[in-house]
């Protein structure tokens, strides 16, 4: 019994931790502060997002949802194709926002 | 001159795109975005408008604008409403392109003709824009019982640095503006430094006559 309420709460801290991360996005067509104005307030209106970073430099978005929830890929896709731009690729990373803010922003 | 100031857009056109291949005031910002605009220009032209795109491809709105001419004294004043719509866009990996086109109805009032006349505009603007290198196209007609005039307005400009979403925008833009319909004679060329940052744009700058040019946009 023990061991059952251990492994569920382990699963369940593991599942927040995972979570806690980023989803990043390349997407082009981003070369204005009014694209990133745009693609911010889009991904702003999901209610599982936490915060967003939009880099040109990169050519960036990053995306962190609160704890416990999540927005699947094809809704993302969905979203940034109705805001007029072109998503390449989209992944999960362990960084924090703030970590991945701190990564575009350093000057090569 | 007309075909002047054309053979010139295409050349300058051509050339951004060959350079390199920004930033200019698109009719459309982004989807569910508000933008108001105020301009200017130079004593021969003042527009204010304002518009609401439900969708990145369509925005509605409405306007005023107000042309003074310098040939006799003429003045226009029209109101319009207006719809905007991206005919095709092109998401390229540092670069975008767009063609926009408009229609729209409204009053007009001159000093040339008596009363309130409808007006019917219809326009387009090409653009093509990198975060260094910007250029773009744009002619919009105006057309009552009374008139028929079109402006053409050419820009082509430079960013001396690559900005990002948190920087403050710098861009110099060259201008070439051509009236239609004996509202003036030759085309007018301006310099003008284009700032923004965020959803708020000012740029200003002179005509080769010295004459101010201004204009406000902010997209919210």
């Amino acid at each position: 019994m023990y061991k059952c309420i251990f492994f569920a709460g382990a699963s369940f801290f593991c599942a927040s931790a995972l979570q806690a991360g980023t989803i990043e996005m390349d997407v082009n067509g981003l070369v204005c502060a009014f694209c990133a104005q745009g693609i911010e307030k889009t991904l702003r209106g999901f209610p599982a997002t936490d915060g967003v970073v939009v880099s040109l430099e990169k050519k960036l978005v990053a995306l962190a949802t609160k704890p416990g929830q999540d927005i699947d890929d094809d809704a993302l896709r969905k979203a940034l194709t109705n805001a007029g731009y072109t998503v390449k690729a989209i992944r999960r990373e362990q960084e924090t926002l703030d970590e991945v803010r701190a990564r575009v922003q350093a000057r090569p | 001159m007309e075909f002047s100031l054309l053979t010139r857009a295409c050349a300058g056109g051509l050339l951004a795109l060959v350079l390199a291949a920004g930033a200019q005031a698109k009719p459309i910002a982004f989807a569910n975005g508000t933008t108001i605009m105020a301009e200017y220009g130079a004593g021969t032209m003042e527009e204010a408008q304002a518009f609401y795109a439900p969708f990145y491809w369509l925005s509605l709105g409405g306007g005023y604008l107000r042309l003074d001419s310098d040939a006799q004294h003429r003045t226009r004043d029209i109101d319009y409403l207006r719809a905007n719509y991206l005919v095709k866009r092109w998401n390229l990996d540092d670069a975008q392109a767009n063609i926009f086109a408009w229609g729209g109805l409204g009053g007009a009032r001159g000093s040339d003709f008596r009363g309130n006349t409808l007006d019917r505009e219809a326009g387009f603007q090409a653009d093509y824009e990198t975060r260094r290198i910007y250029a773009s196209l744009m002619s919009d007609l105006h057309e009552s019982r009374a008139y028929s005039h079109r402006i053409d307005t050419l820009q082509l400009g430079f960013a001396p640095y690559a900005h990002d979403y948190a920087d403050l925008a710098a861009w110099f833009v060259v201008q070439g503006r051509a009236y239609t319909g004996a509202l003036h004679h030759g085309t007018e060329w301006a310099g003008l430094i284009r700032l923004f940052k965020g959803g708020a744009w000012i740029e200003a700058g002179l005509t080769a006559q010295g004459k101010p040019q201004v204009m406000a946009m902010f997209n919210f």
